[in-house]
């Protein structure tokens, strides 16, 4: 393998696959970078067996192959050589690598890329299209909320259902749930598969604020799912087992609704959090029956108190009701809208957090319950 | 005293596992201080409240505890001063004090009313001081330092309260005024009933001396022979011993019996408001090893820690045991719990697998529950598995014991061996953090 590429580029691709390497793989291979001549320049390929990144970098190709080598350590020198360079890379018999750029040159071990898994690519036609723009902000609005230990495996997965022209993201963590509904370019036939969040945080990263898709194909294997934008895959494994009915926990009505400013309620919680985070971290909501103007934002813990209150349309009943305050200021971090309505029904039941204006997003907090 | 009454239990700080007494560690430096530290203890608790309540009973011999007829296998869980003078004493077999005094007036234990005259007295000593520290039914210590001012000196504290307590729940109590807990609570128990005794700064090892040492926390029976050894008798001969010496022959308990011997005690009065754990306590009427006998007592104990838990809104996400033996010897374990609880059940398989090492070889004096490590409010799920199936049973329950008595709803297991209730050092008020969203707090 010999070839010559642009610093810029190759450090731009190695940035992207980076987020996929083991930190701690059981493989040696899985902390390396596969790099392969493909068409007109270098593939650039990383895996935890988890998740697949491929990224393509544009080059010149003298003679093709294929190397892994440390991809912390060829992003760490990729990215010190000086931008606009030409860096000309060239394998040394089978399992090391020569890097000259300028007047730099290196020469790093790597191990051979037959050990290095293989990853199905897009090739195939995509099963539907969904707006880069929207499918990011979408998965913003949900990951958040999918649980991050592995007690229950399945809740660190997001549940993404296609049905029709629409497909429905949604994310729990037996204390808390985010749904999202978005529009897609190509129906599909009804299905529905769990994606690791983590898979969805690095899918998102990789997405761009444009209307031009990204391609979801889910063809490659069955446990599996591949996303393609412009010069870049990802693939995902996806979890085994049944997402919980999240619907029969979506409450039916409410008995109080506040419609409060998203930016108001989150520093109100987040000045409560000061005290609160000193013992249980619970703050309390509380809203004053129909006709009333303002919702308190309260807490109280050993070390002191305090109450904010913020400017609200009530309607309803009076009720008070206590949250885990990271659980709510990470609510009021992601949702994209300026207006939120809090949905209640009493101080044990779940409280709902609403976008107004926007009918496709639902977020629900089970409560704490305090002392009776 | 209900019962054979129970040792003086420090409430625990959050990890500590230190027993009565002192701290072995700590120098016996101590400033002098007023002696602003009381022992409130009642007369014959559980036989005063009945003689109280039915007039028919006073000035006669009256004996509370288990079943009453000549084959009783109950004990004497308390006896009026009239049946004292009969040589009836607490934790004697019922047989016995019926043979000693046929015409006393035995009668079964009335838990519920003794717990709200208990009440009473606790809030009847709430108004002196907010440091008050309940060790059972019937004593409590208090530190009035800074109290003064409102009520005057602490020996007129302790009169007050004593006033109190016969005006308004119609009982009678004995004081110790001293500057440690440790001979505060010797000093109550010196002119009972109805007793008042302060002992002066500088007094406490003078005041000691002449009394036997079995007035010591921490003497028992084997104790007492063991010292009687090097000719100790009264709390003053065990002063004289050289502390090397009864290190020597006795540890670490050595060590703590010289200080106690010269009346240091460095344990603070503390609140339960100040609890990082929440205890349950029995002391049985007579030592035992029966294995079904203590497994029934740490599920009520657990029942009882449980319950004060999910009125507190917490979890414990620690269960510790303590296990007193015949000997004062005090042993704790605890570990930590998977996942927090506020439900009996796991605390209950917790501190039985914990007691288990603990008893091998032993009569056990005293068991105690404790949850520890305690977490915060509990954060309702969204996906509800057994575990919440079970809540919202012990919750009915619980809403039905609120509405029609503690024994309204109970465990079969708890039903037949009569295990009293456990002893609750405050039930009505939060320990430790009060959490955003209580109306009271």
């Amino acid at each position: 393998m010999k070839l010559s590429l642009m610093q810029e580029n190759l450090a731009r691709g190695l940035q992207v696959v980076g987020r996929a390497v083991s930190s701690r793989a059981t493989l040696p291979v899985l902390s390396n970078v596969l790099l392969r001549t493909e068409d007109a320049g270098l593939k650039l390929t990383t895996t935890n067996l988890e998740i697949g990144i491929t990224s393509w970098v544009p080059g010149k190709i003298d003679t093709d192959g294929a190397l892994t080598v440390p991809a912390r350590l060829f992003a760490d020198i990729v990215n010190s050589l000086p931008p606009g360079e030409r860096v000309d890379l060239e394998t040394d018999g089978a399992d090391s690598l020569r890097i000259r750029s300028g007047r730099f040159r290196a020469h790093i071990k790597g191990i051979d890329a037959e050990e290095f898994p293989a990853i199905p690519a897009a090739g195939e036609r995509p099963t539907t299209r969904v707006s880069q723009k929207v499918l990011k902000a979408a998965l913003g609005e949900v990951a958040f909320a999918a649980a991050s230990d592995e007690s229950r495996p399945i809740l660190t997965g997001v549940l993404t259902r296609f049905a029709g022209d629409r497909m429905t993201l949604a994310a729990a963590d037996n204390y808390r749930i985010a749904v999202k509904t978005i529009d897609i370019m190509d129906p599909v036939e009804e299905r529905a598969l769990v994606v690791p969040a983590r898979s969805y945080t690095e899918l998102a990263r990789i997405l761009a604020d444009t209307d031009d898709p990204v391609d979801v194909v889910l063809a490659p294997a069955k446990n599996q799912v591949l996303f393609h934008v412009d010069g870049i895959d990802l693939i995902t494994r996806l979890v085994d087992g049944q997402f919980p009915n999240y619907q029969q926990v979506l409450p039916a009505g409410h008995s109080t609704r506040a419609v409060v400013d998203r930016e108001d309620l989150l520093k109100a919680t987040r000045l409560s959090a000061l005290i609160a985070s000193s013992s249980a971290n619970v703050v309390k909501l509380t809203v004053p029956p129909e006709g009333g103007s303002t919702v308190a934002v309260s807490a109280n813990a050993e070390i002191g108190d305090n109450e904010g209150e913020i400017e609200a349309t009530v309607e309803g009943e009076g009720t008070s009701i206590a949250f885990n305050a990271r659980f709510l200021t990470e609510v009021l971090q992601n949702v994209d809208r300026d207006q939120l309505a809090l949905e209640f029904n009493g101080a044990l039941s779940p409280g709902v957090f609403r976008p107004v204006g926007d009918p496709d997003y639902v977020h629900v907090i089970m409560p704490v319950r305090t002392a009776s | 005293m209900g019962g054979r009454g129970s040792e003086p239990m420090s409430t625990e700080g959050a990890g500590t596992g230190r027993g009565a007494g002192g701290h072995p560690g700590e120098p016996p430096v101590r400033v002098a201080r007023a002696p602003t530290i009381l022992h409130v203890d009642l007369d014959a608790f559980f036989a005063a409240v009945e003689q109280r309540d039915r007039p028919e009973l006073r000035g006669r011999p009256v004996v509370v505890g288990g079943a009453a007829g000549p084959e009783s296998r109950g004990v004497v869980s308390a006896a009026s001063y009239e049946a004292r003078a009969f040589g009836i004493h607490s934790a004697m077999p019922i047989r016995t004090a019926m043979a000693l005094c046929p015409v006393a007036v035995f009668l079964p234990v009335d838990g519920r009313r003794y717990v709200l005259a208990s009440r009473e007295v606790m809030a009847i000593l709430g108004r002196f001081t907010p440091v008050v520290e309940p060790i059972s039914i019937d004593e409590a210590f208090l530190d009035v330092a800074g109290s003064e001012a409102l009520f005057g000196p602490p020996e007129s504290i302790a009169a007050a309260i004593k006033l109190a307590i016969r005006a308004e729940v119609g009982l009678t109590a004995s004081v110790g005024v001293a500057t440690t807990k440790l001979v505060a609570k010797i000093a109550s128990d010196l002119r009972k009933p109805d007793g008042l005794v302060v002992v002066r700064p500088g007094e406490e090892a003078a005041f000691l001396a002449p009394l036997p040492i079995s007035r010591l926390w921490g003497v028992g029976e084997k104790t007492r022979l063991a010292l009687a050894d090097f000719g100790v008798r009264t709390i003053g001969d065990l002063a004289a011993v050289p502390p090397d010496a009864l290190r020597r022959r006795f540890g670490e308990h050595g060590a703590q019996l010289a200080e106690r011997a010269r009346g240091v005690d460095s344990s603070p009065v503390e609140s339960p408001q100040d609890a990082k754990s929440i205890s349950h306590e029995h002391t049985f009427d007579v030592d035992t090893s029966d294995r079904e006998e203590i497994e029934r007592t740490l599920l009520g104990l657990s029942e009882g820690v449980a319950a004060r838990l999910r009125a507190a809104g917490l979890r414990a996400g620690t269960v510790a045991v303590k296990v007193r033996d015949s000997e004062f010897a005090t042993h704790t374990r605890q570990r930590s719990l998977p996942e927090p609880t506020d439900l009996a059940g796991p605390i209950w398989r917790t501190s039985v697998e914990l007691a288990r090492p603990l008893l091998r070889g032993i009569r056990v004096r005293l068991l105690g529950v404790a949850a520890r490590n305690l977490r915060e409010p509990l954060q309702l799920a969204l996906f509800t598995g057994e575990a919440e199936r079970e809540r919202r049973a012990v919750e009915a329950i619980d809403a039905i014991r609120k509405r029609f008595g503690p024994r309204a709803v109970t465990r079969a297991r708890l039903l037949q061996g009569g295990v009293p209730e456990p002893f609750e050092r405050d039930p009505d008020r939060r320990p430790g953090a009060r959490g955003a969203g209580d109306p009271q707090a």
